[in-house]
């Protein structure tokens, strides 16, 4: 009898957690099911089109006559927006990271973690709005002011640092007589070169006029912000994994602060940083609405190709873009295309994550945890 | 190096955290501050006497004898308009006709600023659309129709290497030495009087039905389709991924299956949202037609896919964070694993489960390109909840995109674009805040 009950149990404790298992599984492989169904619809677009013009050709003309459906000017948007945001939230989001990690006393830190929470929390039709409504006529009407004030913000404390730090370097070959003389006519020179630059610089891009507020450079800034808090988390996490030790160590020998962070411990975490920063190019690919509404949908190379005053088209927006006028004609090769399209992505992201795991995985060998 | 040059760059190092920060919490002030002024500006804002006979005719609200009261002394404020535009109509039929002809264009532009400004001339039939049987009803949209009544504007392209510059010339100009010319003296004058405007609390902004496509009312439908998709969502991620996250935490060996089940949430978790609205439309339209066309219960499914590594991870990170005590107290006592789960383990980490639910629900609000193509319309009326499994709605965010790009008056409607953006971002940010709120307190119970 009581074996009977025991038995009884242990099938339902294994009954249970099969269920467990099913659901589980059920939820994960969701991934495949959206391969699958993403690869269905894709294959029949190569299949009637080939693989050669969606790659090499820039002809991007789906309701033509006969129809070209050339990506590459697409993949270019895409690819051209990402590294702008790339430029902008890498170096913001590790430097907000170190000051986060290493700097910043506890009780600031409190206060900024809200901050970064609720920038990645203000939804991307949000931003897409305000990249719309607020900042492409700004960049309109006032395009070259904000250049050259955004080109101060960000060279003039770098190039200050920058005419010191050699200046002083410079000095130190000198005898002791000479140096306090030569580092202070160091500094003017260099410093009023600088300043002489910066303000040609200034006055070059106060000149400029920019003819559409939509462009790449609009949505890259907005991308890099968005991709922002991403960077920083994860790499300011990365940073606490190192670990008291490695700084203590550093600082026993006689290091700055600065020399610390950046001789050990942005070295023992550069694998992190590295996934943080792939985590931040897959939130700025991946990005539909504010691309759609703010980039100008061009599909076309600029000339030169990194002039970012231009409008581009990225292939979220044109996934987005163009079903609601092809989803009526399933089975057309421009209904396929995007699907197409898709799969690029969803093939970038994998191989993306995969890689940002990787690494993940083979620093926490590294470190030993 | 000298010991001065590290030292400075030690505090530069430092400065240029700083300053990153900065930049950050400015991006944020910059990005919020248009948002939340401009977007309050749809529910508080001095309407006109125009805006309170839209109330009054389309929703039925206001006092009728205030009401009446209001529009008879705007009426007589704007009596000596249209005197003097019949005193012109009279003027005109005594001209010779090549002259009457000339007025022909001006009179015609001229009568079609008054009525955007004042509404349709009292007397006249009235027009079909709504949009045209009232005036300006706000009062900052009031003073820039004012000024395309009193001026008109034109494009100077005469230098060539320039872009076009604009040119502002006093409509009075055209019509010089007739009995219109005191017309734009006294509309300027009395332009306060006609119209009237008073401080508003408009608060059934959120709930009102819009009428004529956005130019009326309110965002009712929107904010209840955005409800009811995020809480569809809910519905289905949250025991999915309550359920994975137990038999991740609780029931598995870490080993190959697992550590392959953790690559798929991941890649999950990397897919960008718009393939997730492709997917839905080819698996749950297209597949196994959950519905004959877009509707809530797709987009909600869709939606769950969406935030399911959120939620796995939040419910995860939650049940590893409860006390490894509790669980060992619990099987001490003899309950079996599943009895620990449901009643020690579950009950301890609810709250943490709930925070990360929370911020996910969050992101099921505001996402917008999943639900593209399995849920959401530009117009719609609101839907009741069992409509939902097989109607589409309209939703905050989609009509954001709608409005601000496809809208045949972008300009005239900014106030009710403004207006959604700070309802979806008020939401958002209220759910987060909710959830920091609530996480602080889990931390302080956990520690002390």
């Amino acid at each position: 009898m009581s074996a009977n009950t025991s038995r009884l149990k242990r099938f339902g404790a294994l009954l249970g957690q099969s269920l467990l298992f099913l659901v589980t599984s059920l939820s994960t492989l969701t991934v495949f099911f959206i391969f699958y169904f993403i690869a269905r619809d894709a294959v029949p677009f190569f299949k009637l089109e080939g693989f050669r013009e969606f790659f090499t050709s820039s002809s991007w003309y789906p309701t033509g006559h006969p129809a070209e459906f050339g990506a590459r000017a697409i993949f270019f948007g895409t690819g051209i927006v990402t590294l702008g945001a790339v430029v902008v939230a890498v170096p913001l989001g590790v430097s907000a990271a170190v000051c986060l990690s290493d700097v910043l006393p506890f009780n600031v830190r409190q206060v900024v973690k809200p901050v970064i929470e609720i920038l990645a929390a203000i939804p991307s039709v949000a931003y897409g709005f305000f990249a719309l409504v607020v900042f492409a006529p700004l960049l309109q009407n006032k395009g070259g002011a904000v250049l050259a004030i955004g080109a101060w913000l960000i060279l003039a404390p770098v190039l200050a640092l920058l005419v010191v730090v050699v200046s002083d370097l410079t000095a130190d070959r000198f005898s002791d007589l000479m140096r306090h003389k030569v580092r202070w006519i160091l500094i003017l020179l260099l410093g009023g070169a600088a300043l002489a630059g910066m303000i040609a610089l200034g006055r070059h891009l106060n000149s400029i006029e920019i003819i559409s507020g939509a462009n790449a450079l609009n949505v890259a800034v907005i991308l890099g912000i968005m991709a922002l808090p991403t960077v920083v988390s994860v790499s300011e996490d990365a940073l606490q994994a190192t670990g008291r030790e490695l700084r203590e160590g550093s600082y026993a020998l006689g290091a700055t602060r600065a020399e610390t962070i950046l001789k050990t411990v942005i070295p023992a975490s550069i694998s992190g940083i590295l996934a943080a920063v792939i985590l931040g190019i897959m939130r700025a690919i991946g990005e539909t609405m504010v691309v759609w509404m703010a980039s100008g949908n061009a599909a076309r190379i600029p000339e030169p190709w990194y002039n970012m005053l231009e409008p581009v088209r990225t292939l979220t927006a044109t996934i987005a873009g163009d079903m609601g006028e092809a989803d009526h004609v399933t089975g057309s090769a421009r209904f396929h295309v995007l699907f197409a399209m898709a799969l690029c992505l969803l093939a970038f992201s994998f191989i993306m994550n995969l890689v940002s795991e990787g690494i993940v995985r083979h620093s926490r060998k590294k470190l030993g945890k | 190096m000298r010991l001065e040059t590290r030292r400075l760059l030690d505090r530069a190092f430092s400065g240029l955290g700083v300053i990153a920060i900065g930049v950050m919490a400015l991006a944020l002030i910059v990005i919020l501050t248009p948002i939340i002024v401009k977007g309050s500006g749809a529910f508080v804002f001095r309407s006109t006497v125009e805006h309170r006979k839209v109330m009054f005719d389309q929703w039925d609200r206001g006092n009728p004898q205030r009401i009446e009261a209001d529009k008879a002394a705007a009426a007589e404020a704007r009596q000596p308009v249209y005197d003097m535009l019949s005193a012109f109509d009279a003027e005109l039929k005594a001209m010779p006709r090549k002259e009457r002809s000339l007025y022909k264009k001006p009179l015609r532009e001229l009568e079609k600023a008054l009525a955007e400004l004042l509404g349709p001339v009292p007397g006249e039939h009235t027009p079909v659309l709504i949009r045209q049987q009232y005036g300006a009803t706000r009062w900052d949209r009031a003073k820039i129709k004012l000024d395309e009544l009193l001026y008109t504007e034109d494009w100077d392209y005469s230098n060539p290497d320039a872009l076009g510059v604009l040119v502002k010339t006093p409509r009075v100009e055209q019509f010089r030495g007739t009995a219109l010319e005191p017309l734009f003296a006294y509309i300027k004058e009395n332009i306060s009087a006609m119209m009237r405007p008073r401080w508003t609390f408009y608060w059934q902004f959120l709930f009102d039905t819009s009428k004529d496509s956005h130019i009326f009312g309110g965002i009712g439908p929107e904010v209840l389709g955005t409800i009811y998709l995020t809480l569809g969502a809910m519905i289905f991620a949250i025991p999915m991924g309550v359920i994975a996250a137990i038999y991740l935490c609780e029931y598995s060996r870490e080993g190959r299956v697992v550590s392959f089940l953790r690559i798929c949430i991941s890649t999950l978790a990397g897919v960008p949202s718009i393939v997730f609205g492709l997917f839905g439309l080819a698996f749950f339209l297209n597949t196994i037609h959950i519905s004959n066309s877009k509707s809530v219960l797709a987009g909600s499914l869709t939606l769950s896919l969406l935030i399911l590594p959120t939620v796995i991870r939040a419910s995860e990170e939650a049940i590893l964070a409860v006390p490894h005590s509790y669980k060992e107290a619990a099987l001490s006592l003899g309950s079996g694993r599943w009895h620990t789960v449901m009643t020690v383990i579950l009950p301890a980490a609810l709250p943490g489960i709930l925070t990360g639910t929370v911020i996910s629900m969050g992101r099921a609000a505001g996402e917008t390109a999943p639900i593209i193509f399995t849920a959401a319309v530009s117009v719609g009326r609101p839907l009741m909840p069992l409509e939902a499994l097989s109607q589409p709605t309209p939703a905050l965010p989609w009509n954001i995109y709608n409005l601000s790009t496809e809208h045949e008056a972008v300009d005239e409607i900014r106030h009710v674009q403004f207006g959604m953006v700070f309802t979806l971002v008020a939401l958002v940010l209220l759910l987060n805040l909710f959830a920091i709120v609530m996480r602080a307190r889990i931390s302080k119970k956990l520690r002390g």
